[in-house]
């Protein structure tokens, strides 16, 4: 059919193919790194759009640390956005204004900063969102890791319900009338092109961590307490410990995407924007089981077809979106159980570095207990 | 090796479709005689029902404009057209719907949002990007002290809301020989940047009066329930109870007081009739008084609509189930003569000259003068006061305009 066409294509796929492991790996992070670069340019238009799907994937990667790879559905992982976006900005407002003043809900302050008050502000608003979510996930983590299956995600639903409240009823930082962050002081698309790299930068840097992290020991521990938590703790593993390490990690790039998405939105506001519990709190969920948990590429691939799907049903289908969103998940949940890649791994294997024996794998179970006791019985 | 054969084309095809899909609604701001506005309102979640409202009252005014005509730039007519998209009421969708709106569909020429908090998102991204946007439904002050210059609001500003209802309570405690400052206020409002807005100049006006509030309660975030408040109302027995949660606040405000037959002498809750609560909860909800930017019984006129009252019943004409027209159609339509005299007055599609053009309106409209500021907010135009009398909305407040004396204290049903 297409096969004449498509003929380039097969060359590059046999050259693919051909190199080693290694090196395809090379190749294959080599491309996605110069897409995710060369975007805003090349898609100048989509850059708003693709840079919410870096954040979707960092999302989907931090949940499956504690949903995937160490068992515990979390469903307050949102919290931790909100939570970096509210620090940063109060960091970037306070170095230089009265933050009461600045959130007075007739808007008493006329603002204005310049570059380097600017500059200064985000970048230390960044880090105090990512170290400050960090804390705050030690501090839940101490109430929350006591609880075990669904008691468990319900307390860190409790956790994602409570923070928006909060935060709404402290008047200090605007109450539900939120914050307006400082306008950057520069051109939009130079705006647009910040934003969209720090959140290229942060998608790419928990997925290289996590991937650290997975083939460490760490990664081992976790799994162990996915599989059994008694008996993990038995083999003298420090679960709490474990559990803990994993959840601030979730926080601190969680911290660290909400600190950028807030200023990238420009108006932040607790009730919608910094705790989109219903939302984005589901979505990073959504992703992971579509892509699969408890695998590395199941929630870059889980976020990437869902921020796709969605952007085009929303464009597409007013009013039909969420009835279409709503179908997609029923369909994942029933059909796709494992995921994307959890499906391909059982499709074929081999893919995964796994070699299935024909010859084997075509005995039954009763051939093979004979063979085995035929042996026993030559020994 | 005969797996990437047969995998990588169908790869590549899925993905070029879904990239084809996506590039589809690139646009222009004009396209042939059709100029296209832009827009992303409330079509669902908790502002549908003023949303909804607002998205008629833009429709109504293009409509209207172009069965006269269109509009005529460098000698050629063309006609309007509105691009939607639905931003959930939820801010977070706004900015990237308006990032959408001006970059991949390259509209020039946009129409808020309903409520202050996506207005305040929407003009975070004009404002980044120098489109001029007019907006109908955005009223927090906190709007206009940023220094924007391509946000334009057609309506008047939160604070204006019930200050009139604090000033006619301390008129009413007068004239039984009560000094203001016997006034017991309990007020109740949604946590958002309008209703906070709304408080604060409320706040200003009681304290003026020396007044004390006794009930100071936030609505839910959802604004389905308020009996807490009411109950707390019940037993305190205010002289003046202040509700603003939109209309999703208003209708629960209505069901609850009936449910609880809470009996105040004097209740003021904003957008009554957005609401429909007459409609909806019939003669419980008499005496209540009602802040409104427009109502048809003023003698506004204009030259796309006539009077206030042609408006009024060719809206419901044109959409059906509307007992009153909520003001928040009429100030939507507003807007959008605001835009067509600003083409016309341009004479262009720059939009930097539409900005200067814009800045420049001063016109007569069924909705009343309008005329911007620095900041962009209409200053030409008042607020006033209603009450439900009988089911129909009368003026009673500020006197200028009032046609109809108060009824106090309020009729318990």
């Amino acid at each position: 059919m297409a096969e004449r066409g498509a003929s380039p294509l097969i060359a590059v796929g046999r050259w693919v193919h051909g190199l080693d492991p290694n090196m395809r790996r090379i190749v294959l992070y080599g491309c996605i790194l110069a897409a995710g670069i060369s975007a805003p340019f090349v898609f100048e238009a989509y850059t708003f759009a693709i840079a919410v799907l870096w954040v979707m994937i960092l999302f989907a990667l931090t949940w499956d640390i504690l949903g995937g790879q160490m068992g515990y559905n979390s469903l307050g992982n949102i919290a931790f956005f909100g939570i970096g976006m509210y620090i940063c900005a109060i960091v970037q407002i306070g170095l230089y204004y009265d933050v009461a003043l600045y959130t007075a809900h007739d808007g008493a302050v006329n603002i204005h900063y310049t570059p380097e008050q600017y500059f200064t502000g985000l970048a230390l608003g960044i880090v105090a969102g990512g170290l400050g979510a960090m804390a705050f996930a030690v501090v839940f983590g101490l109430i929350v890791f006591g609880l075990r299956g669904p008691y468990f995600a319900i307390g860190t639903l409790g956790v994602a319900l409570a923070a928006p409240e909060l935060i709404g009823a402290w008047d200090y930082v605007g109450g539900g009338g939120g914050i307006s962050l400082p306008n950057y002081p520069g051109g939009p698309d130079e705006r647009s092109r910040l934003f969209y790299y720090l959140c290229l930068i942060f998608a790419f840097a928990t997925f290289g961590f996590l991937k650290w992290l997975y083939s460490t020991r760490f990664g081992l521990a976790i799994n162990a307490i996915r599989d059994d938590e008694e008996k993990a703790e038995g083999m003298g593993l420090h679960t709490m410990r474990y559990k803990m390490i994993g959840w601030s990690i979730a926080a601190f790039f969680l911290g660290l995407s909400g600190a950028v998405f807030g200023n990238m939105i420009g108006f932040i506001e607790p009730l919608e924007v910094a705790f989109p519990t219903v939302t984005f709190g589901i979505f990073m969920i959504v992703m992971c089981l579509m892509g699969g948990k408890g695998t590395l590429w199941g929630p870059v691939i889980g976020a990437t077809l869902f921020h796709t799907i969605k952007e085009v049903t929303w464009a597409h289908m007013l009013g039909w979106q969420w009835v279409a969103l709503g179908v997609l998940i029923i369909v994942t949940v029933v059909f796709f159980q494992q995921g994307i890649v959890g499906w391909l791994k059982n499709a074929f294997p081999e893919w995964y570095g796994i070699t299935v024996d024909e010859a084997v794998s075509a005995e039954s179970d009763a051939d093979i207990a004979a063979r085995l006791t035929r042996s026993e019985a030559a020994e | 090796m005969t797996m990437w054969h047969r995998m990588i084309p169908k790869l590549v095809l899925g993905i070029a479709a879904i990239a084809l899909v996506a590039a589809a609604p690139a646009g222009a701001k004009v396209e042939g005689d059709t100029i296209i506005i832009g827009s992303a309102i409330s079509f669902s979640g908790k502002y549908s029902t003023n949303g909804i409202h607002a998205s008629n009252g833009y429709n109504l005014g293009v409509k209207r404009i172009n069965e006269m005509g269109g509009v005529t730039v460098g000698g050629k007519q063309y006609k309007l057209e509105i691009k939607y998209y639905d931003d959930e009421s939820t801010p977070l969708r706004t900015a990237q719907l308006f990032e959408r709106l001006i970059k991949q569909d390259k509209i020039k020429f946009l129409l808020g949002p309903y409520s202050s908090a996506t207005t305040k998102a929407a003009a975070k991204i004009t404002e980044k990007y120098k489109i001029p946007m007019v907006e109908a439904e955005g009223a927090s002050r906190s709007l206009f002290t940023q220094g924007y210059k391509y946000l334009f609001a057609v309506l008047s500003t939160s604070e204006q809301y019930l200050a009139s209802s604090i000033a006619l309570a301390a008129e009413i405690a007068k004239k039984n020989g009560r000094d203001p400052s016997d006034v017991k206020v309990a007020m109740a409002f949604e946590n958002d940047p309008f209703s906070l807005d709304v408080r604060a100049g409320v706040i200003d006006d009681i304290n003026k009066f020396n007044m004390k509030i006794v009930v100071d309660d936030k609505l839910p975030r959802d604004l389905s329930d308020m009996s807490a408040t009411l109950i707390k109302v019940k037993a305190l027995n205010p002289d003046l109870l202040l509700i603003s949660g939109h209309s999703k606040g208003a209708a629960t405000a209505a069901r609850q007081i009936k449910e609880l037959q809470i009996d105040v002498p004097l209740i003021a809750v904003t957008h009554c009739e957005a609401a429909k609560i007459v409609d909806k909860f019939g003669a419980s909800t008499n005496d209540f008084l009602c802040p409104t930017q427009w109502a048809e019984t003023l003698s506004y006129t204009g030259k796309y609509f006539g009077s206030a009252a042609d408006f009024d019943k060719l809206f419901k004409a044109e959409y059906e189930g509307y007992k009153n027209v909520p003001y928040q159609a009429a100030q939507a339509t507003a807007a959008v003569l605001v835009w067509k005299e600003a083409f016309e007055r341009a004479n262009s599609f720059d939009t930097e000259k539409l900005r200067d053009s814009l800045a420049e309106t001063n016109m007569q409209t069924f909705y009343g003068n309008i005329k911007f500021d620095q900041t962009g907010k209409n200053i030409a135009k008042p607020m006033v006061l209603r009450q439900i009398q009988d089911g129909k909305f009368n003026v009673v407040a500020p006197t200028k305009w009032a046609s109809h004396p108060v009824n106090w204290p309020r009729k318990a049903q």
